[in-house]
C-alpha cells in the first residue's frame, strides 16, 4: 500500500457483479459497461465518483463510489459497444453475428436502458465464420453508425431508418479487428491480419491498403494485429499503431501507413487468443502513449518458459492482468526493446484470487479518459474495474 | 403426512374464503423518503427519515421513528396525526421496533413517546438501549442549548422514552402479545444494529433497517434464516452505488494521515465513542507497526473508558477476531495509541488524536481543534456525518472563518478531510439478501429521490417476485397467500386410504372432504361424523323439494307406472322401486303423483331428494319436465 501510494494520484477500486469486456465513455463522466455470459446480462450507464473530478477542495469531497445512473437487461453477450457522440443512443454486437443492437440510454425521467431497434449486418460471403461487428460513431445527425464485421461488410448505416447510407468497395474477407473515423468522412479499417484500409464515405473510391511488414522471423504460429488511430483535430497528424501477436509494435504516419515511423518490441506476447483479447489504445490528452492490456505475457516470462522454469507459481497469472502505458516518442524506427513507463497490475493482486487452481486474472478491457491525461479504467475477468489516474515516476525523476 | 397437510391447506382456503381475505397486510410508509437537496455533496448518505408502518393480521406496528437532519422546524418529525387523526397512538399501536441508534432512524422517538403520547412497548437492542439516549441527549445539547430552539424534547423526555424500551436479543423470539411475535437478526452496519422478523399467525415481515452485507474490522455482515417472510422491507440508501473498495478507502486515509505527520503537522480525528473509531485505531495501529511510525497517537481517555465499557458490555457484537482479540487483552491495550492528556495538545512535532464528539460541538475534540486550527501544516479528518450547526458541519461546507463564542473569529488554515466509512448494503447485498431470506414481496425504502426502476426489473426478473418502492406518505397493500397448518384425523385419513384410488402423490396437492373445525386456537381436519361428536351437534337432513306439472291423461297410478318405467329405460345402473304405498324412489328421491283439482289430466309431481343426491335430483326434475314420452305402457 504505501509503494503504490507514489504510484497513483488517484486508485479507485471497484467490484462488479459480472466482468466487463467494454468500457465506453457516454459522457466526461459516464461510463457504460455490459457483461458478456451467453445468456441474460446486464448494460449499466455508471456516472464515476465526484471526488475523482474535484479538483478544489477534493478532501471535502467524499464521494468516491460508481452510481449506476441508468441499466437494462439483454439476453445476449455484450463483446462491443458504442456511443454514438451526442446522443444517448448506443449500439451493441454479440460478437457473434453482424446484427447488431439499438439502445436507448435513457433520460434524467428514468433508469431504464431500454432496446429501440436493431441492425442488420451485411454478409457477402456464406460459409465463412461471421465473427462479431467493429462498430464506429461521430457525432451525427441524424445519428449513424459504421459497422461491419470484415472488409466486405463495412457499411454507414442510419440508426433511427436503418438505411444504408454506404458501403466499403471491397471484396476482400479480411476480418475487421477495429474501426475508427478519422475525420467525418474518411476512416480506418484494421484488420486482424495485419492490414489496414483507409477510405471515404462520401466517395465510392475503392480503399486505401496498407498492409504491415513481415513478421521477423516466422515461428509457425499466424501472427494477429490490433491497430489503433489517435484521435485529433487534424486527421493528416493522426498516427496509427499496430500492435502484433508476437509483441511488435508498428507506428505509422497516415500519410505513409506502409511504412513505420517507430517500431518496438514490447514486454508482451500473446499465445492462443482472439481478437477481442487484447487492447491497445493512444492516450487522447498526453503525447505519444500507449496503453496495451488483454492476454498478453512478458516475452521474457514465455522464453524463459521454453528453457526450463522452476517457478513455483504461474508467472503467466501475475502479467496478463496488467495493463502497460509506454512511451512510444522513444523509439525509434530500428526494432529495439521497450520497457513500459508505467504497469497497473491492480488486478493481478486483486483479494479475489487466491492459490493455484484459479484461473489467471485477465484484463478484458481499458480504456483512456478523454480528456485527464493519466486517468484510465481498467476490467478484469474477475468483474473488478479500477478508476486509476498514474504518476510518471521518470519524469518525477528527472525533476 | 407434510405434504398431505399442504395440499389440504390449500384446499381449506378454496372452501372458506373468508378466512383467506382477511389476511391482508397493509403497508403505509411514512415520510420514508427525503427529497431534500442536500447542503454537502455526499454527505446525506445517511441522512434521511425512517419511519415505517406495518399492518399485518391486524396488528399495527412502527418500524423505527427516525427525525430528518436536514429541517429545524417541525418537518424533521413523522407526522403522527397521519397515523390517527384524533385517537391515542397507544391504542393503534402494538408496538415499536428501533434498527439502530442512528438518529434519522431513532431520533423522533422521545417526541413520539412523550410529547405526542405512547406508553406501548417500544424494542430494540441492547446496544441501541445503551447507545441511543447518549445520541439524543448529544442532539438535544445541540438544538436547544447551543441553538437556542424551543418545542423540542428535555431531558428528562429522552429518560422517560428509555423507560419504555424492552431490549432484544439476537435470535431470540419475543412474544409482544398472545399473537405477535418479533425476532432480532444481525444487521452489521453498527453496533447493535438488528434487521427485525415480525411474524403474526403464518404471515410475518422482515424490516432490514441499515444493513451491510460485508464485514469490516470490527463487525460482521448481516445475516437471516432462510425465513421466507410475505414481505422483505429493505433500506435501499446504496442500491443504485457500486461502492469503492475499503481497501481503497483505508489507504486514502493513511496515506492524508501518513502525508501530514512527515511534514511534521498534527492530526485531529474527531469521533464518536462507539463505530469507527475502533475500526480507525485497528488500522492506525497496524499501520503504525508495519512502518515504524514514531509520532504519537493518542485517544481521549472518556472515549477509551465509554468505548471498553460499550464493548465489553456487547462483544457478541462485533466480529469474530474481536471476540477473539478481547479474550487476550483489552480492546484499547494498542502498542502505538496512548491515552490522551489535555497538555499534549501544545506538544511540538507531529501526533494523531481521536477525540470526541464527532461533530466538534463541544468537548474535547473542540478544544484541540481551536487550538490547531491556525495550522496549515495541521488536517482534521471526519469519519462521518455531521448535523447543522455544527463546526463540524461548517468545515465539511468549506467554511474557512469561524463565529466562536464571544465574538471571536477562528480562522481554519489547517486541511480539512472528509471521509465516509459508513458501511450499507449495495444492489449486490441487497440480491444477497433476497438470495439469503427468499421473499415472497420485496419493498425498497429509505432510498434516494431517485428512481429505481431498474433495480425493481432485476429484483422482479431474478426472483421472480413483486418489487415495491412506495413514496413518501404513499400506502401500499400486498396480498398474501398464508398457508394454514391443518391437524388432520387419523381415522379420517385412513378412510381415504380404504376408498382406493392410486397412492398420493407426495409432490402433488390432492382434494380431501372432511369437516375443519377450528378448537383452542389450532385447525382440525376430521370427519363429519367426528366433529358432530366433538361439537356436541345433532345431524340435520337438508332435504330439496319440486313439483313438476306434468299432461297425462292416465290415472295417478297409472301415470306413476310410466314414469318408472320411463326412468328404468334411461337411468341405467341405477336403484329404482315402484314402492306399494305409491311412490317411485330413485336412489334417494322420491317421486308422488297426484291430479290437478281443476284438470285431471294435468298431474302434479313431487319430487324430494336429499342434499347428497342434489345432481340426480336435478336432473329427475329435468327430464320430467320434457314430458313422458308416447308408447309408454
Amino acid at each position: 500500500e504505501e509503494r503504490t501510494s507514489g504510484l497513483y494520484k488517484d486508485l479507485h477500486v471497484y467490484q462488479l457483479e459480472h466482468p466487463t469486456q467494454v468500457i465506453e465513455w457516454t459522457s466526461g463522466r459516464t461510463v457504460c459497461v455490459a457483461g458478456f455470459s451467453p445468456s441474460k446480462n446486464e448494460i449499466l450507464e455508471l456516472r464515476l465518483p465526484r471526488k475523482l473530478f474535484a479538483d478544489e477542495n477534493k478532501g471535502l469531497c467524499a464521494e468516491r463510489d460508481f452510481k449506476v445512473v441508468h441499466g437494462g437487461f439483454t439476453d445476449r453477450p455484450v463483446r462491443c459497444l458504442r456511443h454514438v457522440p451526442g446522443t444517448r443512443c448506443a449500439v451493441t454486437g454479440d460478437g457473434l453475428s453482424s446484427n447488431l443492437q439499438v439502445w436507448d440510454l435513457g433520460g434524467d425521467d428514468s433508469d431504464v436502458i431500454r432496446r429501440t431497434g436493431s441492425i442488420e449486418g451485411r454478409r457477402r460471403r456464406t460459409g465463412v465464420s461471421e465473427g462479431g461487428s467493429s462498430i464506429a460513431a461521430r457525432p451525427s445527425s441524424p445519428p449513424q453508425i459504421l459497422h461491419g464485421a470484415q472488409i466486405s461488410d463495412v457499411q454507414l448505416t442510419e440508426l433511427s431508418s436503418g438505411q444504408t447510407l454506404y458501403q466499403l468497395e471491397s471484396d476482400s474477407a479480411d476480418p475487421l479487428s477495429s474501426l475508427h473515423f478519422l475525420s467525418d468522412a474518411v476512416f480506418l479499417a484494421g484488420c486482424s491480419n495485419g492490414n489496414i484500409y483507409v477510405a471515404d464515405t462520401r466517395t465510392s473510391a475503392a480503399p486505401q491498403l496498407s498492409p504491415p511488414p513481415p513478421p521477423p522471423v516466422s515461428s509457425g504460429e499466424s501472427v494477429l494485429w490490433w491497430t489503433d488511430a489517435s484521435a485529433g483535430p487534424d486527421p493528416s497528424g493522426c498516427r496509427v499503431v499496430r500492435l502484433s501477436s508476437s509483441g511488435q509494435a508498428l507506428v505509422s504516419d497516415l500519410r505513409n501507413l506502409g511504412g513505420a515511423v517507430s517500431r518496438a518490441q514490447l514486454d508482451v506476447q500473446t499465445r492462443r487468443c482472439g481478437p477481442d483479447d487484447v487492447r491497445v489504445s493512444w492516450a487522447p490528452a498526453l503525447d505519444d502513449c500507449i496503453a496495451v492490456s488483454g492476454r498478453l505475457v512478458p516475452k521474457a516470462t514465455t522464453d524463459k518458459m521454453r528453457t526450463a522454469s522452476k517457478s513455483s507459481h504461474s508467472p503467466l497469472a501475475g502479467f496478463s492482468g496488467a495493463v502497460q502505458i509506454y512511451d512510444a516518442s522513444v523509439w525509434t524506427s530500428e526494432l529495439q526493446e521497450a520497457r513500459p513507463l508505467f504497469e497497473h497490475r491492480g488486478h493481478a493482486v486483486s483479494p479475489e484470487q487466491s492459490d493455484d487452481g484459479v484461473p489467471p486474472i485477465l484484463v478484458t478491457s481499458h480504456v483512456w479518459h478523454p480528456e485527464r491525461p493519466r486517468t484510465l479504467l481498467s476490467a478484469a475477468s474477475d468483474g473488478s474495474v479500477h478508476v486509476w489516474d498514474w504518476v510518471d515516476q521518470s519524469a518525477a525523476d528527472k525533476r | 403426512m407434510q405434504h398431505k397437510i399442504q395440499s389440504l391447506t390449500q384446499d381449506s382456503n378454496h372452501t372458506s374464503p373468508s378466512r383467506a381475505e382477511r389476511f391482508h397486510p397493509k403497508l403505509l410508509t411514512l415520510q420514508a423518503h427525503a427529497n431534500q437537496p442536500r447542503s454537502v455533496e455526499g454527505a446525506g448518505q445517511d441522512v434521511g427519515r425512517s419511519c415505517i408502518l406495518v399492518s399485518i393480521g391486524g396488528k399495527n406496528i412502527m418500524l423505527d421513528c427516525g427525525m430528518h437532519m436536514g429541517y429545524n422546524d417541525d418537518r424533521r418529525f413523522p407526522d403522527f396525526s397521519y397515523i390517527t387523526q384524533n385517537g391515542r397512538l397507544t391504542d393503534f399501536l402494538d408496538c415499536v421496533i428501533i434498527s439502530h441508534f442512528h438518529l434519522d432512524h431513532c431520533g423522533a422517538l422521545p417526541y413520539m413517546s412523550e410529547m405526542v403520547g405512547y406508553d406501548g412497548p417500544i424494542y430494540m437492542t441492547h446496544p441501541t438501549k445503551a447507545i441511543c439516549p447518549i445520541l439524543l441527549e448529544d442532539f438535544r445539547k445541540i438544538t436547544v442549548d447551543k441553538k437556542g430552539e424551543t418545542n423540542f424534547f428535555t431531558s428528562q423526555m429522552i429518560k422517560d422514552c428509555m423507560k419504555k424500551v424492552i431490549p432484544l436479543n439476537l435470535h431470540q423470539t419475543v412474544q409482544v402479545d398472545d399473537e405477535l411475535e418479533i425476532k432480532a437478526y444481525y444487521a452489521g452496519h453498527v453496533l447493535g444494529a438488528a434487521m427485525v422478523h415480525i411474524k403474526v399467525g403464518s404471515e410475518s415481515v422482515v424490516y432490514t433497517g441499515d444493513y451491510n452485507m460485508t464485514p469490516d474490522r470490527h463487525l460482521g455482515a448481516a445475516w437471516i434464516d432462510k425465513c421466507r417472510p410475505d414481505i422483505l422491507i429493505s433500506e435501499s440508501t446504496y442500491a443504485t452505488t457500486i461502492r469503492d473498495s475499503k481497501r481503497c478507502r483505508e489507504r486514502d486515509f493513511l496515506k492524508k494521515v501518513h502525508e501530514t505527520i512527515e511534514r511534521g503537522g498534527k492530526v485531529l480525528i474527531p469521533v464518536f465513542a462507539l463505530g469507527r473509531a475502533q475500526e480507525l485505531c485497528i488500522l492506525l495501529e497496524t499501520f503504525w507497526e508495519r512502518m515504524n511510525l514514531k509520532a504519537p497517537i493518542y485517544f481521549s481517555t472518556g472515549l477509551t473508558e465509554k468505548a471498553n465499557h460499550y464493548y465489553k458490555l456487547f462483544i457478541t457484537w462485533t466480529n469474530q477476531k474481536i471476540r477473539k482479540t478481547f479474550v487476550q487483552r483489552n480492546m484499547f491495550e494498542f502498542k502505538h495509541i496512548k491515552a490522551f492528556d489535555r497538555s499534549y495538545a501544545d506538544n511540538p512535532g507531529p501526533m494523531v488524536v481521536f477525540a470526541t464528539p464527532g461533530m466538534l460541538h463541544a468537548g474535547q475534540s473542540l478544544q484541540i481543534f481551536k487550538k490547531w486550527a491556525g495550522n496549515e501544516k495541521n488536517m482534521v479528518i471526519m469519519p462521518g456525518y455531521c448535523v447543522q450547526g455544527t463546526i463540524g458541519h461548517k468545515i465539511l461546507n468549506g467554511q474557512r472563518k469561524l463565529e466562536m463564542e464571544g465574538r471571536a473569529t477562528l480562522d481554519v488554515k489547517l486541511q480539512v478531510e472528509y471521509m465516509s466509512f459508513s458501511a450499507h448494503a449495495d444492489a449486490k447485498g441487497i440480491m444477497q439478501l433476497i438470495r439469503m431470506a427468499e421473499p415472497r414481496n420485496m419493498v425498497l425504502v429509505h432510498g434516494e429521490a431517485v428512481k429505481m426502476e431498474f433495480l425493481k426489473g432485476k429484483i422482479e426478473q431474478e426472483f421472480s417476485i413483486d418489487c415495491y418502492m412506495p413514496a413518501n406518505g404513499e400506502t401500499i397493500t400486498v396480498t398474501t397467500n398464508p398457508s394454514v397448518p391443518v391437524d388432520i384425523s387419523l381415522n379420517l385419513l385412513k378412510r381415504e386410504m380404504a376408498l382406493g384410488g392410486p397412492l398420493p402423490d407426495p409432490k402433488k396437492p390432492r382434494t380431501m372432504h372432511g369437516t375443519l373445525i377450528m378448537k383452542e386456537n389450532s385447525l382440525k381436519l376430521v370427519s363429519s361424523e367426528q366433529a358432530l361428536k366433538e361439537l356436541g351437534l345433532n345431524e340435520h337432513q337438508l332435504r330439496f323439494t319440486c313439483r313438476v306439472q306434468l299432461q297425462d291423461p292416465h290415472s295417478d297410478p297409472d301415470t306413476l307406472h310410466r314414469i318408472y318405467t320411463h326412468l328404468k329405460s334411461v337411468l341405467k345402473g341405477y336403484t329404482i322401486q315402484h314402492l306399494p304405498d305409491g311412490t317411485v324412489m330413485v336412489e334417494s328421491i322420491v317421486i308422488k303423483v297426484s291430479s290437478s283439482a281443476e284438470d285431471t289430466n294435468t298431474k302434479v309431481l313431487l319430487l324430494s331428494w336429499s342434499y347428497q343426491d342434489e345432481d340426480l335430483g336435478s336432473f329427475l326434475s329435468t327430464l320430467l319436465k320434457k314430458g313422458l314420452p308416447s308408447g309408454l305402457c
